[in-house]
């Protein structure tokens, strides 16, 4: 049975958001609000040190897909809602989520609200919530527009595109529906309906500076474990015991 | 259920972890209890086909694919057949679907009914038709016809087609007659090219062989975020980092800083100086290209601080006039000299000129707007420029390299369909000023040849009757031009403005007809061509998504359409030009309505691409107009290195010249046509060169506006790697990642300056400051940072939208901006000898208060 997993080059990556952009748009996740990021993929960044010898560091963030997951142990539903496949991905099912947040909560990577601090990379969430009856494509739902008669609307669009979101992804559900309803978490599938199917995650995928590798850790021949053999890795927070499965190596900047 | 908050993940202690983290043995099976383990249900991805089409979101204009589920645009990639952007769209590329499914795009035409036009003032907006809207145009630009007045229509064009803008910028003036017509061009990087244009003849953006090359450095510009070609340099940058010679010449820590081996964080508009003791360096440690430059006859390196030296000792190959740039400009530059001047420590000019010359000529010096668009920025571009040419790296494998393209046809000619009052008007003098003995605007080094887009709104502010009639497309010059309160001025006088565009924008807000346009990446139809990566390309555009609205690409579609309405009140002109000599290369077939009009135009350029009267050489040959439109892009050869050299530089002398006989004799010639000298030019346009320092490249200390005692720090402007050329804000995905611009804030705005600086002033994070320039004030969030020196601040030019939309605007109905437009503060200036417009080198003091 394959062990997933992903490695990400910090000296390749740039930092330039392209992943966080793909991821959203292949999920569908929705925008911010409630102290819910809805970023399955995020930023954690900081610039450290005076001038001149300033640096400033980027790290992509996503689901660790813990092979101690947190989460996983949290989720009080049987058979849980949260749930660990035999290939490793921490894997959610929409349909017996009860929204109890206990997987946020007991997440490391995640905070049940997020403040101001989200804003510039300081924090961030994996898992969000979308609340209790309410919409969960709120922009598409509003129907004033900004200049009557003349501007469209966001339930306008929605309408005219056919979809809500007008650009929905609309891939085929598994545990996961490509729109979340009311009254569950999300989090990163490792896009488990695109990686199921032979394709790569759509992070992956969109990183311009080939950034990311996904794959098999334990299959020898997989470039992920190429790279994991040749170069030291790192996670985060490791110190919490959660065996994360998303990987690091190499360092951001030259002079860090 | 009520949780407890949790306590935040601190940034410190993920650094910590990852120190102490280990390449920790990991378990081949996950340690989650087994009763949680279990299969996931079956999912598969999204039905739907990628679509080729073209991305302007910046000048790169790259060759994507848009993912299309049932006619809607819902995911971007780069075209995979793309050898410049290697598959890959930049972040840019992804808001495409943000910006094509806008709740706030204008859906059908509307006109104002508030005779009253100003900055906060309600147009009172109603929808009406295209046939009423283009009637209302179409009269009034033959009112001014009848009048004897059509050289007060004037188009101003903003984002283009490289094909398609020949149907509107390129005939509809020309049939009509008027010489008022403008590109936005000069606002963006124009001065660039007067460094590789009066060094080496190429007035042009440079391609640069990044897969070859082991020293960059990025001067003026961040490649990984704006100045083109960004995906590619993402491509090739991990790379260049494990090379180990990344360089980087910026005042603030920007993307390519931040990652780079050596940051120099200049003090603005010293560039020059710099330049001058890097060339100072490679020449008296005699580390200059023996191949490229020559040597001293008798081999003994003459170059010696302070000393001049006899021109007759050295034996150029490639270039000209080495030695006397050495005595007129670089002797005394020394790295001390320089360390004065630009902050930047002698021992890392040293070390990184050192860096340099190891790798020459496999070395790029990537000079860009940060260098060039100020106001003596012309010689700033060839200083640093011609260090490409001391280091040998010109036109050479690893180097930079001038542009690739490829075969594209022309549209037929017009000129049977130019009547007599048409070229009548062809004979007044364009209202921008170019060629005025205080703006020589020499681009090609001919004065008088370059737009001065930004000085348009002044010509209209000192004569209100010189417009009357203002067509504009895909431009805001009220929000993206420096001084931009005096767009607002000159339009709010305008009698007549129609604005083609996708949003209400800032200057939508001046415009009496609105025409709403198509999101040409995903919805219209053109052929673009651009090149980088040492490969030209042509790319397709075309309607991926079925549009949902009321709205018509502005260059074929709405031109068909006004032309047909030309027609119908009495001119056929432009009519007869489009429908009579467009024909289908496929069928000879012409068109009988807009939509056949615009693809057969996309086709007749393109023609020479899938049906070659002689084989290409490049890709494989596509096997006809379906072929091309199915794989979007085609590309040339690969560039053939040392184009220009064995004397076949565009220059006077065919040479690279140190020395620019290219600029003098430009000079010259507008001196003349003043029956004055080049020193009186230079004088009246802010130069302060004099004598034979003005041609050669050489060191101008940065001019600047507003006094340091009154307006203590010079203000830094740079671009969003987000920006799609300031058209994005309105999307929530800009708003929500503006972070990754380095020391930014999502859905903020803010301006950064050294934790120092707060201090002395009693500033803090969070603060809301009002900064003031001469020109004018914005308020915005503070942000102490140390990505910044001393006596400077920072900030990223994208939010500071009053109009627009409700997410890019604070409140779109009271004009209230979120954050502040850099553009109200910048003064409005130039680098008179290209005609650009000045944005960077600290020429813009402020003064920066608590509001």
């Amino acid at each position: 049975m394959a062990r997933l997993g992903m490695v990400i080059d910090l000296q390749r990556c740039v930092g330039c958001g392209a992943c966080a952009f793909a991821c959203k748009a292949e999920n569908n996740t929705r925008d911010r609000a409630g102290g819910q990021s809805h970023n399955w993929a995020d930023f954690l960044m900081k610039s450290e040190g005076t001038f001149p010898a300033t640096t400033h560091w980027v790290m992509p963030v996503l689901c660790n897909h813990c092979s101690n997951a947190p989460c996983v142990e949290a989720c009080p539903v049987t058979p849980k809602a949260m749930f660990k496949t035999p290939e490793g991905i921490t894997m959610h099912d929409d349909e017996t989520c009860i929204g109890c947040r206990a997987c946020q909560n007991a997440c490391p990577y995640s905070n049940v609200e997020l403040n101001t601090t989200s804003l510039d990379g300081e924090t961030y969430s994996v898992i969000s919530f979308n609340a209790f009856g309410e919409s969960t494509q709120p922009r598409w739902a509003d129907d004033t527009p900004m200049i009557a008669g003349c501007t469209a609307t966001g339930a306008a669009t929605a309408k005219a595109a056919g979809a809500n979101p007008p650009m929905k992804n609309a891939f085929i559900a598994g545990d996961v529906d490509p729109v979340r309803k009311a009254g569950v978490v999300e989090k990163c599938t490792f896009c488990h309906h695109r990686t199921s199917k032979g394709l790569q995650p759509a992070c992956v995928e969109a990183c311009p500076a080939h950034a990311r590798i996904f794959g098999d850790q334990d299959d020898p021949n997989a470039e992920i474990a190429r790279v994991l053999k040749a170069q030291k890795s790192v996670v985060l927070k490791e110190d919490k015991g959660t065996r994360p499965n998303v990987r690091y190596v190499g360092k951001y900047s030259a002079r860090g | 259920m009520r949780l407890t908050r949790r306590a935040f993940i601190q940034a410190s202690c993920a650094t910590a972890a990852m120190i102490a983290a280990g390449c920790a043995t990991q378990a081949t099976t996950p340690v989650t209890s087994a009763m949680a383990v279990r299969k996931a249900k079956p999912a598969g991805p999204a039905a739907g086909e990628w679509v080729a089409t073209t991305c302007q979101g910046c000048t790169q204009w790259c060759a994507i694919e848009i993912f299309v589920e049932e006619g809607r645009a819902v995911r971007v990639r780069g075209n995979q057949l793309s050898k410049t952007n290697h598959g890959h769209c930049c972040p840019r590329g992804h808001l495409i679907p943000q910006q094509t499914y806008d709740p706030d795009r204008v859906k059908q035409p509307m006109k104002r009914t508030n005779p009253l036009k100003g900055r906060g003032v309600d147009p009172k907006w109603v929808p009406i038709t295209w046939d009423e809207a283009l009637d209302t145009v179409a009269d009034k630009m033959l009112e001014l016809r009848k009048a004897d007045e059509a050289h007060k229509f004037c188009y101003i064009r903003g984002r283009y087609s490289s094909t398609s803008t020949e149907l509107l910028y390129g005939t509809l003036p020309k049939i009509y007659g008027t010489t008022n017509y403008f590109s936005h061009s000069a606002i963006c990087a124009e001065a660039e090219k007067m460094g590789p244009g009066l060094t080496q003849g190429f007035f042009g953006y440079r391609d640069y062989d990044l897969a070859n090359m082991q020293c960059v450095v990025a001067w003026g510009t961040d490649p990984l975020a704006s100045n083109r070609m960004v995906p590619n340099v993402i491509h090739f940058f991990g790379d260049l980092l494990a090379k180990g010679a990344v360089i980087c010449v910026d005042p603030r820590l920007s993307n390519t800083a931040a990652k780079a081996q050596e940051w120099l964080p200049i003090k603005p508009g010293t560039d020059g100086a710099l330049a001058g003791a890097i060339a100072h360096v490679l020449l008296t440690e005699g580390l200059w290209s023996r191949e490229f430059v020559g040597d001293f006859k008798d081999g003994k390196n003459l170059f010696v601080a302070g000393k001049a030296v006899d021109e007759a000792a050295f034996a150029e190959k490639e270039t000209y006039g080495l030695v006397k740039w050495w005595n007129i400009e670089l002797k005394d530059r020394t790295p001390a000299w320089a360390e004065q001047e630009t902050l930047i420590p002698a021992a890392q000019i040293l070390r990184v000129t050192r860096m340099m010359a190891k790798a020459a000529p496999k070395v790029g010096i990537w000079m860009g707007p940060g260098v060039a668009m100020n106001p003596r920025g012309t010689y700033t571009a060839m200083v640093v420029h011609a260090l490409n040419g001391l280091l040998g790296s010109i036109d050479v494998e690893g180097g930079v390299l001038q542009s690739s393209s490829v075969p594209l046809a022309a549209f037929p000619k017009s000129d049977a369909y130019v009547d007599e009052i048409a070229k009548g008007y062809s004979k007044h003098k364009k209202i921008d000023g170019r060629g005025a003995k205080d703006m020589p605007a020499m681009m090609n080094a001919n004065p008088g040849s370059g737009v001065v887009t930004n000085n348009i709104a002044n010509a209209m502010l000192k004569d209100p009757g010189a417009v009357k009639v203002l067509l504009a497309s895909w431009n805001n010059f009220n929000f993206s031009c420096t001084g931009a309160g005096r767009w607002d001025k000159a339009l709010a006088k305008l009698p007549f403005f129609a604005h083609m565009v996708t949003n209400a924008s800032e200057m939508t807000q001046f415009a009496d007809i609105v025409l709403p346009a198509t999101y040409n990446s995903s919805e219209g139809m053109s052929v673009v061509s651009n090149m980088g990566n040492c490969y030209g390309y042509a790319s397709i555009q075309q309607p991926a998504a079925k549009r949902l609205w009321d709205v018509k690409q502005e260059e074929n579609e709405v031109m068909w359409l006004l032309a047909a309405k030309f027609k119908a009140k009495g001119f056929p002109n432009l009519f007869d030009y489009y429908s009579k000599e467009f024909k289908d290369p496929e069928t000879g077939k012409t068109p009988t309505n807009e939509f056949e009009f615009m693809e057969i135009a996309a086709k007749i350029t393109s023609a020479t691409l899938w049906k070659p009267k002689e084989p290409l050489k490049g890709d494989a040959p596509l096997a006809g107009w379906a072929d091309f439109r199915k794989k979007g892009i085609w590309a040339g050869a690969k560039y053939s290195y040392k184009k220009g050299w064995g004397g076949k530089f565009a220059t006077e002398t065919k040479k690279f010249e140190f020395y620019s006989e290219t600029l003098k004799k430009g000079l010259a010639a507008h001196a003349k046509k003043y029956e004055t000298t080049p020193d009186d030019i230079l004088t009246v346009c802010g130069y302060v060169a004099r004598g034979e320092v003005a041609f050669v490249p050489h060191y101008e200390p940065p001019k600047r506006h507003g006094s340091v005692d009154e307006y203590p720090f010079a203000f830094i402007d740079y671009k969003s790697r987000l920006n799609r050329e300031g058209r994005s804000q309105n999307t929530p995905w800009y708003q929500e990642f503006k972070k990754v611009d380095p020391g930014d804030i999502s859905w903020d705005d803010v301006l950064k300056m050294n934790p120092a600086d707060g201090a002395k002033l009693g500033l803090k994070s969070g603060d809301s400051v009002r900064v003031t320039s001469t020109t004018g004030a914005i308020v915005t969030r503070l942000k102490l940072w140390e990505g910044v020196r001393q006596g400077t601040v920072a900030k990223c030019y994208g939010q500071g939208h009053w109009a627009y939309g409700r997410i890019a605007a604070a409140d779109y109905a009271k004009a209230l901006p979120r954050g502040g437009n850099n553009n109200d503060i910048l003064v409005d200036d130039y680098d008179r000898l290209s005609g650009a417009t000045a944005r960077n080198g600290g020429f813009t003091g402020v003064r920066v208060q608590k509001a």
